[in-house]
This record gives structure tokens, C-alpha cells and sequence, in this order.
């Protein structure tokens, strides 16, 4: 589906990412890598293969649109690595394979004291708020008074219910000229947004982006 | 000599019954069993006859006897009434009490001095077990007592429960365990589940010949086409009269919306409104226990309950109780007909308010199935992976198990008894290294086995959360409702009090309320003037109605047709009958009537089962999945505890033998599947069963994470498990455990295999029959405003009385 926001034209894919063509960047928010490391600390069983899931999700994208930046706004990783973990090696494994490949991250809540880590993965850190071709990228945006641009942080989705069915998807939620991203990694919560009139909800669907409502 | 407990009876002017000399010599002899009895008919002095005498024979040092009771409520009233025979015995000793209100401080002083009978609940039982001097502590008992066993049975309270039982069973081989339950229709199963497969009791009946009688409070007139989901008000009149009559009055409804609306409406109009109290299920605490109060000390004339007042040791009996609506099963009507009269030789007296037609005839069925003695059976939930895997953690945590020793005792159990060894070996996988993959959980930490082959949990943040998550219920989501300055009135489902927006009015707690705002899960409310005010719907306040009622009412259809008389107040539903036989064909035992009528809003087919509502759901999703396989068909799909409607633009061409196809049991799970979005489904479900096992975890006290976060999580571990570890046995016990228990699967299932040996029948009425009525206009009550419902209602009934018949076979 192609929007448009302050004059820029946007591809939103049913992977739950932004292609910009104009700036030949993908945009995804809210990867919250090593998240099931945390979970497994903790005494509950999530497979490590989560990370590779998401990895693997992103070559993907990359195979399918000639990006020459990746952009993620906000929230790359859920915690800061402990020693002894491993993961952050499988990270910069998978970011040596896309060595042509810029690779930006705006700092998100979870993000926090992760500029040596970036700078080991070589990821820039474009702080809390950059802009590009007239539009903010931001990872939480003020929601009653969106700005011209893009952000995450929401993780939008929309509850869907018919008779005993239900429905649960993750949505790109679009208010004036401001667009929210759905959280990119797939183990993250999400919050719905699909009661609320002031957002218009786009639907990441199966192969297909769709309207709802 | 004789026995204690009789002498105490004797101090109070009564002669023990025979069941209660039968418990205590049996007890006297080291058995164990399981005694079923109507409440108030003196089951605790029975059963408590026992530790009574042993304690003055062998005075216990340290804790010897575990009562458990599933309400952590009664556990107070429980204590009371075991230390009344002691203290008129002269005993030296009182029962303690430990439950989930219990203090730290109290608590480690029942661990420091423990008296020799404690009161308690299953999750206080399993946590007491993840302490490590626990083999030391529980090793002596000399017995354990579950009380109200019934209610734990049919659900993980019971099984964790099992559990626990089994490890004090190993600790102690000559342990005595008891249980009291109300009668139930599968007796020997409760035994096997209480005691372990391996194990006899003796099963003891109490006094079953209690009178009950039942009435039913007729309606002014009789509909020949009853709507079903009516509060039953129009009886209002009536009800008030039979309250003057008695003293004290108990009015059950089976919802706590009903229970609202009933409670407003006999408060506005009755000349005794200061005496009238509410007591459901969400309403505080505080307040429930005033109108127990007022009931008992005669201050309250009538008091309006949901199944919040199922339960209860120290209810005194009140004079009548009335019943709203279909008691929907016999254990009910017989549970809530208990709380009137419990005096030796007093009849209990019911009075059965109907809200629709139909109704008076499942009083009638209800009454003559108690009559027979026959009762509901609850079967106990099998599998339970999740809760095998918490006692499994919970024991590591305690004394620690080795293997084979573990897979003995849960061998031992109901549950366990048929768990294959594929299923054991994923257990320790699963709690040692999150499953069987080697590599496929790093770092995961939680049971460790250390050099001796010993299963422990090491971690103190592992033992800490776990302890904390002892137990197998889940909070629902719900928010305080208090006023801003003042009083907490309750609790109420977040789903429903998100949708209101602040100004809107509802009713709660017998009150029109204003709502302010909602912040950190409390609802701030002002009272209100309103009465443009909506009720909150609860979840899972609606029974479907029981097989063994349906099954009754059906024999009631069948005798009607060849002409043998009705019980009275069944004869007034005669003429309902008539017009379904005349128009359409009765169902019976062995028949099934299906219905085929065309409007203006397209082909409606009728089926009418009687396997009630839930079966009916998965029925009626299963029908439209079928059909659509052959010719493509959007349907709208509506059921209740009689049937269901499928309505679509074009007619299904039917005949019997493609009626036969569509109703086969054959691929009955693969298609129930299919037709529903079963996973989505199971995804929802999936919440408790992740919390049981401990993949997700509820939060410290105090930072508690809030329902809606714990089921975020459980959805999400849902979806990455089926991505990355599909074959987790969690996963397939959530797709079972959804289709049981919002589909009733098994009772689906039952159906079809017997729907496979009865007659059918296709009629083409041309209009509305009295059986399809209700399910039309619950349909219509779906999609259309309320006034434009009561306007189409009236035209629709004017219209079915004016035009002919037509039918065929």
C-alpha cells in the first residue's frame, strides 16, 4: 500500500515495514532483539530461534528492496547484554553478511546505554530524533499531537471478533500526517488501537496491506 | 464409651445419624473415602469425629491433620465450627488457619509452634510443599480432610490438589485423606481422583432422603412463542407476595446481571425496600458479608445471590428460597434448595421463577430427575501438562525429587495414571532445560539436577517467582468500581467498563452510577440519577443447560406427544406444545426436527439437538463449514440450549441423506477445527496454561502485572511457540482444553454419535414454530437496536398467528 506523508510517498509492506524510495531506506521499529535471553533467565521457556526468526526476517526485506540504509526507529534490542551472552555475536555475524549496508538506530526506551554496543554491530546511533526529507523520525511520538513523520514505541495492533473467532493483527496507525510503525519483532506485546476513531488503522495481513474500518 | 463427637452431640440435645458413626469407626479402623451428602446435613462433625478421638487418644505433637478448603472466605467460618466440639470436649487445643490472607508474621508462627490441625487451601498445600524442611513437617500427618471436594474436581484446583496429595501420600503411606462432597453423578471417579487409582475407600452416603420441594411461580399467561434472555420481571408481583410470606428469603439468579436488575426492581417497588440486600460475585467484600449478617441476625427480609452464595459452612438457612430462571442442572437446583430448612425433618422449599415458556418445562424436568435421585457427574480435566509441570518445580523447590521415585508417585494419580513416557521425558525437559531441543533454549535456568541425581531448583529468583505462582487460577481482568472520596464498591471486568466512556451511567452493586474516570485499574464513579443505565454483561455467568436435564426434557416432549399427563404446572405449556406438533414435529429422546422456512431475510434452517448452548456453538460452526465445502455460503449463526438457526440468502438444498452427511461423526475433530479458528481460539486460552507451567509470570506483589499484560505475554509466547517449537505438548493441550470448554467437545461429539441412531425429521412450517422463535429473535436482538427489535417483534408475531401451515416429512 503507498501513502503519502508531507509530500513523501511510502510503500507500507505486510512485513510490517516502510519503504522509502526517495532515500532507497527500509524502516522497521521496535525489534526488541534478545528479549527471549531475558525470558530464559527468568525460568520461562523461550526457544533461542526467536533471534534467528527475526534475522532471518529482515534478509528478507533486504533481498526484496534495494536498500541502501536500513533504519530502525527505536527499541533494536529489549536489554543491554549481559556478559557471557552470545547473542550480540550473532548479531554482528548477521551484520557482517550486510557489510554494504548503512545501518541507523534511533535510540528507543530500551536502548539505553547501548552506544558502545552500536558501535561494535557498526550501527550509527541517530539519537533521539533525526530528520530526513522534511519528516521526523522518532521512536514515541506525542500521540495527541502527532508531527509530520514516522515513529514506533505503540507497537499498534487491532482486535478483530465475530461470534467465538477473534482476530489479532498488527496495524500501522496513521493520524494527520504522522505514521506509527507495528513493532517489527514478532515477540512483543501489542497495544490495541482499534477502538480508538482519531487513528486510521492499516492492517498487516497476511500478503497484503488493508484499511480497517 | 462412646465416641466424642457424640458426646458432644449429646451436650447439644441431638442423637448422631448412622452415616456418622459409620465415618468415625471407619476412621477409627485407618481408612480413608469419601463421604457425599447434602450440605447441612452434618458432614463436618462426621468426618471431624475422627481427629477428635484420635487427638484425645494420642495427643498430636506438630501438625497432624490438614483441612483443606477451597475458599480461602470460608476457611474462617471452617475453623469455628472444628473448634466448637473441641472446646466443649475440653481439648487443649484449636485448629489454625493458613491461607492466602494469612500474614508472613502468622505464618512463621504456624511454622515455628504448628498447632495439630490446620485449615487451608490447595495453592497454601503445594506452596507449603516448596519449602525444603517440607518432608519434615508433612511427613507426620495422621490425616487430610478436602472439604467441598466437588467444587475442586472438575477443574486444575483439584488436580493440583491430586498432586499434592500423592507427594504426602509418598512422604506417608498410612495417611488418611477424606473427602466431603455433595452428591454427584460420577461418585467413583471423585474417589479415584481423591485417593489415587491405586488406593480403596469406603464411600459413605449421608442422609439423601431430604425433602425437597419444588414450586414453580407460574406466569399471569403463557406464551405459545417464549423468548428467551427476558429478566423474568413481568413475575415481579408474584415474587414480592411469596417474600412477605416467609421470614427470610433467598433469590438466586443464575447471572449477576439478572441479579442487578432483580435487586433494583424489588428494592423500587416492595414495602420491605430497607431490607433487601445484593450479594454476587464482584461485589466487595465487606458488603457480601453484611448481607450474610443481615440474613442471619433477621434484619434483611431478602437477600438477591448469584452462585456467590453456592458455597458457604456457616450460612444459616433462610425460610425460602426462590429461583430465577432455569436452575440449568439438578446439582444446582439441589445445591441452592439446600439453603432453605436445614433443621432435621424440615422440608427445604424452592420456588422456580420462569423467564420464558420452555422454562417452566426444564422446573418440571429438573424436579422429577431430583425425585429419581439422579445427579450431574463432573468429570475431572485429564492431561494437565501444565499443572503436572508446576507440582513438579514445586516439589524441586521443596525437598527435591529423584526420577524414578517422581514418576512413581505421579503414576499414582489420576491424572498421571496414563501419562506415556514420551509425555514424562518432555516434563523433565521441560523443567530443566525449557524443552528437548539441547540447544534450543540457552542459559535457561530453572530445575537443575545436582551430582547426586537430585532435582532441585538452586536459583533464589527462580524460587521466589515460583513460590509466587503457585496455583492455577487467573485473575480476570478487572478494575476496582469506588467512588472518588469513599466506599469500594466491587469489581468489575475491564472489557466492559473500558467500552463505557467517562459520563456514561451503569449499574453496580444495586446502585446507577456515573463514571468519572479510570485510572490505575480502578473505575471512579458518582452516583447517578439516569435511567438510561446499561448492566454489565459478565463472562461465563450462563450454564448451558445440563445433558441429564436436556435429556429429561426431551422425555417430557415425548410423553406429552403420546398423550400421557404432565406434571401441573408442565400442563401450561401445553398449548406451545400443540402449536410446535401442529406446525413443524416435537423432538424426543429420539428424534431429531429440523426446520426449513424462507423470509425476507433469506433460507433459515433450524436443527434442535437439546445438547445446550455451548455444543450447539461448535454445531452450528461446523454445519456452515460443511455446507460451504460443497456450495460456497455466507451464514448468520445463532444457537441457544435448544437448537440452532443458520441463515443464509440462498436455501440449502437438503435432503435426509445429506442431512445424515452433514451431522456424521466422522472427521469430527478435523472439521470442528477447520471450521473455527480454532487457533485463534486456542491462543486466547492459552493464557492460563502458560501461567500454570510458568511461562509467563504474574509480576512481584505490588508490581503486579495487570491480567491484560500476563495474557499479552501468554498470546505472544503462544505464537512464538507455534513458530519455533510446534510441537510442544502446551500447545496441543490448549487446542483440547478450547474446544472443551467453550464448545463442550465431548458433549458435541456425544451427540452426533447419538443424533447417527435417531430418527429425523425435515418439516417446512412456512412460518416460525415455537422452538424457532426464540432463536430468531435472539438473532434479531444481535443486530438491531432495541426499539426497532420490540417494533419488528410485535409485526413478525402478528404476522406468524394469521398464516396457514404447510409440512411434509
Amino acid at each position: 500500500m503507498r501513502i503519502e506523508l508531507a509530500g513523501q510517498a511510502l510503500q507500507l509492506l505486510p512485513e510490517g515495514a516502510v519503504w522509502w524510495p526517495e532515500q532507497d531506506a527500509l524502516l522497521v521499529a521496535d525489534l526488541h532483539l534478545g528479549k527471549d535471553q531475558v525470558f530464559r533467565r527468568h525460568g520461562m521457556a523461550v526457544p533461542a530461534s526467536v533471534l534467528d526468526g527475526e534475522l532471518k526476517r529482515l534478509d528478507q526485506l533486504l533481498a526484496a528492496h534495494p536498500a541502501r540504509e536500513l533504519i530502525v526507529l527505536g527499541d533494536l534490542v529489549h536489554a543491554p547484554p549481559e556478559p557471557g551472552e552470545d547473542w550480540p555475536d550473532v548479531i554482528a555475524k548477521w551484520r557482517g553478511d550486510h557489510a554494504g549496508l548503512a545501518m541507523g538506530v534511533v535510540l528507543g526506551n530500551h536502548d539505553r546505554s547501548l552506544a558502545a554496543q552500536l558501535r561494535a554491530w557498526d550501527m550509527s546511533d541517530l539519537g533521539e530524533c533525526c530528520e530526513r526529507g522534511g519528516l521526523a523520525l522518532v521512536h514515541a511520538t506525542d500521540l495527541d499531537r502527532p508531527r509530520p513523520g514516522l515513529s514506533g514505541h505503540l507497537h499498534p495492533v487491532a482486535r478483530l471478533r465475530a461470534g467465538p473467532e477473534r482476530l489479532r493483527l498488527p496495524v500501522f496507525a496513521r493520524r494527520d500526517q504522522h505514521l506509527i510503525l507495528p513493532a517489527f519483532g514478532r515477540f512483543t506485546g501489542g497495544h490495541d488501537l482499534g477502538g480508538d476513531p482519531t487513528w486510521q488503522c492499516l492492517a498487516a495481513a497476511g500478503h497484503r496491506v488493508v484499511a480497517l474500518g | 464409651m462412646s465416641h466424642p463427637a457424640e458426646r458432644y452431640l449429646d451436650g447439644l440435645g441431638l442423637a448422631p445419624q448412622e452415616f456418622q458413626r459409620a465415618t468415625w469407626s471407619a476412621w477409627a479402623e485407618g481408612e480413608s473415602g469419601l463421604i457425599h451428602a447434602p450440605t447441612g446435613t452434618g458432614k463436618t462433625l462426621a468426618v471431624w469425629g475422627g481427629p477428635l478421638a484420635d487427638g484425645l487418644e494420642r495427643p498430636p505433637r506438630g501438625l497432624a491433620w490438614l483441612w483443606i478448603t477451597p475458599l480461602r472466605a470460608l476457611a474462617v467460618d471452617t475453623a469455628r465450627s472444628l473448634d466448637a466440639p473441641l472446646e466443649a470436649l475440653g481439648a487443649d487445643w484449636r485448629v489454625g488457619l493458613r491461607t492466602g490472607d494469612t500474614s508472613t508474621s502468622a505464618r512463621r508462627k504456624l511454622r515455628e509452634a504448628p498447632p495439630p490441625a490446620l485449615v487451608t487451601t490447595p495453592e497454601s498445600l503445594s506452596l507449603m510443599l516448596s519449602y525444603a524442611d517440607a518432608d519434615r513437617r508433612l511427613g507426620r500427618l495422621r490425616g487430610v480432610i478436602v472439604d467441598e471436594w466437588h467444587e475442586l474436581l472438575g477443574n486444575k484446583r483439584g488436580v493440583l490438589l491430586e498432586l499434592a496429595l500423592s507427594r504426602l501420600l509418598a512422604l506417608n503411606p498410612g495417611l488418611q485423606v477424606w473427602g466431603l462432597s455433595a452428591t454427584l453423578g460420577n461418585l467413583d471417579e471423585a474417589m479415584e481422583a481423591l485417593l489415587g487409582p491405586g488406593r480403596r475407600g469406603r464411600l459413605i452416603a449421608g442422609d439423601l432422603r431430604r425433602d425437597i420441594d419444588v414450586e414453580t411461580l407460574l406466569p399471569p399467561t403463557v406464551e405459545r412463542f417464549p423468548q428467551s434472555g427476558r429478566t423474568g420481571l413481568v413475575q415481579l408481583p408474584g415474587v414480592i407476595r411469596a417474600i412477605e410470606r416467609a421470614g427470610s428469603t433467598l433469590l438466586f439468579t443464575n447471572t449477576r446481571s439478572q441479579a442487578e436488575l432483580w435487586f433494583r426492581a424489588i428494592e423500587s417497588v416492595a414495602p420491605f425496600a430497607g431490607e433487601v440486600a445484593l450479594h454476587h460475585g464482584s461485589i466487595d467484600r465487606k458488603s457480601r458479608l453484611r448481607a450474610e449478617a443481615g440474613l442471619r441476625d433477621g434484619s434483611l427480609r431478602c437477600v438477591v445471590a448469584t452462585s456467590s452464595l453456592d458455597l458457604g459452612v456457616d450460612f444459616s438457612p433462610v425460610d425460602q428460597v426462590i429461583q430465577v430462571g432455569s436452575p440449568k442442572g439438578i446439582a444446582r437446583l439441589m445445591q441452592r434448595a439446600g439453603r432453605s430448612g436445614h433443621r432435621p425433618g424440615q422440608r427445604a422449599k424452592l420456588l422456580c421463577v420462569p423467564t420464558h415458556a420452555l422454562e417452566i418445562l426444564e422446573i418440571a424436568a429438573a424436579r422429577e430427575k431430583m425425585a429419581a435421585g439422579e445427579v450431574e457427574a463432573r468429570p475431572p480435566p485429564e492431561g494437565c501438562l501444565d499443572v503436572i509441570a508446576q507440582h513438579l518445580v514445586t516439589v524441586a523447590l521443596g525437598s527435591g525429587f529423584r526420577e524414578a521415585a517422581m514418576r512413581e508417585e505421579i503414576a499414582d494419580t489420576r491424572v498421571g495414571r496414563a501419562l506415556r513416557p514420551e509425555q514424562w521425558q518432555w516434563l523433565l525437559d521441560f523443567v530443566t532445560r525449557g524443552g528437548p531441543a539441547l540447544k534450543a533454549y540457552p542459559d535457561f535456568r530453572r530445575v537443575e539436577i545436582d551430582p547426586d541425581g537430585v532435582y532441585r531448583v538452586a536459583h533464589r529468583r527462580i524460587a521466589r517467582m515460583h513460590r509466587m505462582s503457585v496455583g492455577t487460577i487467573t485473575a480476570d481482568a478487572s478494575l476496582q468500581v469506588r467512588f472518588k472520596h469513599g466506599a469500594r464498591l466491587g469489581h468489575i471486568e475491564e472489557r466492559f467498563l473500558t467500552r463505557l466512556k467517562p459520563g456514561e451511567t451503569f449499574i453496580f452493586a444495586g446502585r446507577a452510577l456515573k463514571l468519572e474516570r479510570i485510572r490505575d485499574m480502578t473505575a471512579y464513579v458518582r452516583a447517578s440519577n439516569s435511567n438510561k443505565a446499561s448492566v454489565p454483561r459478565w463472562a461465563g455467568g450462563r450454564l448451558p443447560l445440563s445433558t441429564l436435564l436436556a435429556d429429561s426434557l426431551l422425555d417430557l416432549l415425548q410423553r406429552y406427544e403420546r398423550g400421557e399427563a404432565l406434571p401441573a404446572d408442565a400442563a401450561a405449556v401445553a398449548p406451545l406444545l400443540a402449536e410446535q406438533s401442529r406446525r413443524s414435529a416435537l423432538p424426543g429422546p429420539d428424534r431429531l426436527v429440523v426446520e426449513r422456512i424462507a423470509s425476507r431475510e433469506g433460507a433459515h434452517l433450524y436443527l434442535f439437538p437439546f445438547a445446550g448452548r455451548l455444543a450447539h456453538e461448535g454445531l452450528a460452526a461446523l454445519l456452515a463449514w460443511r455446507i460451504g465445502q460443497r456450495t460456497p455460503r455466507t451464514f448468520s449463526l445463532t444457537v441457544n440450549d435448544y437448537g440452532v438457526e443458520l441463515v443464509s440468502q440462498q436455501p440449502v438444498p437438503l435432503d435426509l441423506p445429506s442431512l445424515r452427511d452433514l451431522l456424521s461423526p466422522d472427521h469430527l475433530l478435523a472439521d470442528t477445527l477447520a471450521a473455527l479458528n480454532a487457533s485463534e481460539m486456542a491462543r486466547h486460552r492459552f493464557r492460563d496454561i502458560a501461567r500454570i507451567a510458568g511461562l509467563v509470570f504474574q509480576g512481584y506483589p505490588g508490581r503486579q502485572k495487570g491480567a491484560r499484560q500476563v495474557h499479552a505475554s501468554s498470546g505472544l509466547m503462544f505464537d512464538v511457540l507455534s513458530e519455533h517449537d510446534p510441537a510442544n505438548p502446551l500447545l496441543d493441550q490448549s487446542r483440547r482444553e478450547v474446544l472443551e470448554a467453550e464448545l463442550e467437545f465431548s458433549r458435541l461429539e456425544a451427540c452426533l454419535n447419538a443424533l447417527a441412531g435417531r430418527e429425523a425429521i425435515i418439516t417446512e412450517p412456512g412460518r416460525l414454530t415455537p422452538l424457532a422463535f426464540p432463536l430468531w429473535a435472539d438473532r434479531l436482538r444481535g443486530q438491531l437496536s432495541s426499539e426497532q427489535w420490540e417494533d419488528r417483534l410485535e409485526r413478525m408475531l402478528a404476522r406468524i398467528d394469521r398464516e396457514p401451515t404447510r409440512k411434509s416429512a
